[in-house]
């Protein structure tokens, strides 16, 4: 797949050849403009702490206290050492997904790398923290419950959770922005204006989908003996 | 389109670095003030409950206090007017005193000035009949002999005339 041309027509890459491996100069281009988004709009919002929230405060704690009050819900009091990668996760996402939408950029999650490398970073988490919670010998010991066959089960499920994660998310996000462009190129103004519409929607929703997901996930291995 | 290459890894790593930066630069803050404004709000609840129960226990103080005035001054119109009243029954005993007593001295007065009146009278009469029992008599007797002599006929005057009652 080495078009090499074109910066943002979609599913094409410009690549670099560093260290034996290959990379998607203009995913993490991306990548790195959406952080640097995020962090300033981070610290914009809590350079100054006011006791009364005003303006982009007031933006970032709704959705911080929103995402605070979840993780509170599904995970619980242990919760809160995760909470910075769960809002940091979020906040990632909903900026990826909406960068695409503007006209000469890209979404990193459009990039089947960026959606399989934080779902495999989600689960690596959820295994180490299972483990870390449960002990290493009873956390994989419940692999094989309630029977020994059922190893086959949980594996599968296991497997499933980051590839399902990842390709919904790039599969939404990378269907939006193709159709986006196409309908762009057959249709008047109204209708691409419409889906885009719609798509700042799908973002958000994505990125909550993501989110909540791998908050569920995290909890489960955290959760104590029962479950 | 979907090849799985080497920004896979740099991808994590780059989520690792937003996670770190945020985590130290806007997390921590703001989880600061999340957390500052929650004891604001409690102490300021707190503050607010408990002046609103002094507010209530000095309502209650003040309309015990008002209800003890109107009292007070309920009783203190009662003894005023109990008061009036006995100085009333006692200035109109005074006053039955005095007029009992003006009116005894009165008569007092009345019968004393009687009787001197009575006493000139007789002293009168009797000058007046010695001098006309001297013109009758034409001769005069001395005095103490007169006097003894119209004293007697007085007494006699008086003791036919009334009965022998003194005078």
């Amino acid at each position: 797949m080495e078009h090499g041309a074109g910066g943002h027509e979609i599913g094409v890459h410009n690549l670099a050849h560093f260290a034996g491996l290959t990379f998607n100069m203009d995913t993490l281009m991306m990548t790195w403009l959406t952080m640097a988004i995020v962090i300033v709009l981070a610290v914009l919002a809590t350079r100054r702490i006011e006791l009364v929230p005003r303006g982009w405060q007031n933006v970032l704690e709704l959705a911080v206290s929103a995402l605070l009050e979840q993780i509170e819900a599904t995970i619980g009091p242990k919760g809160k050492k995760l909470a910075a990668f769960i809002i940091t996760l979020f906040l990632f996402l909903l900026i990826s997904n909406w960068l695409g939408l503007i006209p000469g950029f890209t979404s990193p999650t459009n990039d089947l790398n960026t959606t399989l490398g934080l779902a495999l970073l989600v689960v690596v988490m959820v295994h180490v923290l299972g483990m870390a919670n449960r002990g290493p010998i009873k956390y994989l010991k419940h692999f094989f419950e309630p029977y020994i066959p059922f190893v086959f089960i949980n594996i599968i499920e296991e497997i499933a959770k980051p590839v399902t994660l990842a390709f919904r998310l790039f599969g939404n996000i990378f269907a939006g922005e193709v159709l986006l462009l196409v309908l762009g190129m057959l249709l008047p103004y109204v209708i691409p204006t419409a889906w885009l519409a719609f798509s700042v929607f799908v973002g958000v929703i994505q990125a909550f989908i993501f989110t909540m997901l791998s908050m569920s996930y995290l909890a489960n291995s955290l959760k104590d003996e029962q479950h | 389109m979907i090849d799985i290459n080497g920004t896979l890894l740099a991808q994590i790593f780059n989520f690792l670095i937003l996670v770190a930066i945020l985590a130290k630069f806007a997390y921590k803050p703001l989880m600061k003030g999340l957390a500052d404004r929650q004891t604001q709000i409690i102490s300021n609840i707190e503050t607010a409950e408990r002046e609103k129960a002094e507010a209530a226990a000095l309502k209650r103080e003040y309309q015990q206090q008002l209800m003890a005035a109107r009292t007070e001054a309920q009783a203190i119109v009662e003894k005023a007017r109990k008061l009036a009243e006995e100085s009333k029954e006692e200035i109109l005993a005074e006053a039955r005193t005095e007029h009992a007593r003006l009116l005894k001295a009165a008569q007092a007065e009345i019968a004393r000035e009687r009787d001197l009146a009575v006493a000139e009278l007789k002293g009168e009469v009797v000058t007046l009949s010695l001098a006309a029992a001297t013109k009758i008599i034409g001769r005069n007797l001395d005095a103490s002999a007169n006097s003894k002599l119209v004293n007697e006929f007085i007494e006699k005057l008086d003791e036919k005339k009334i009965g022998g009652l003194p005078c």
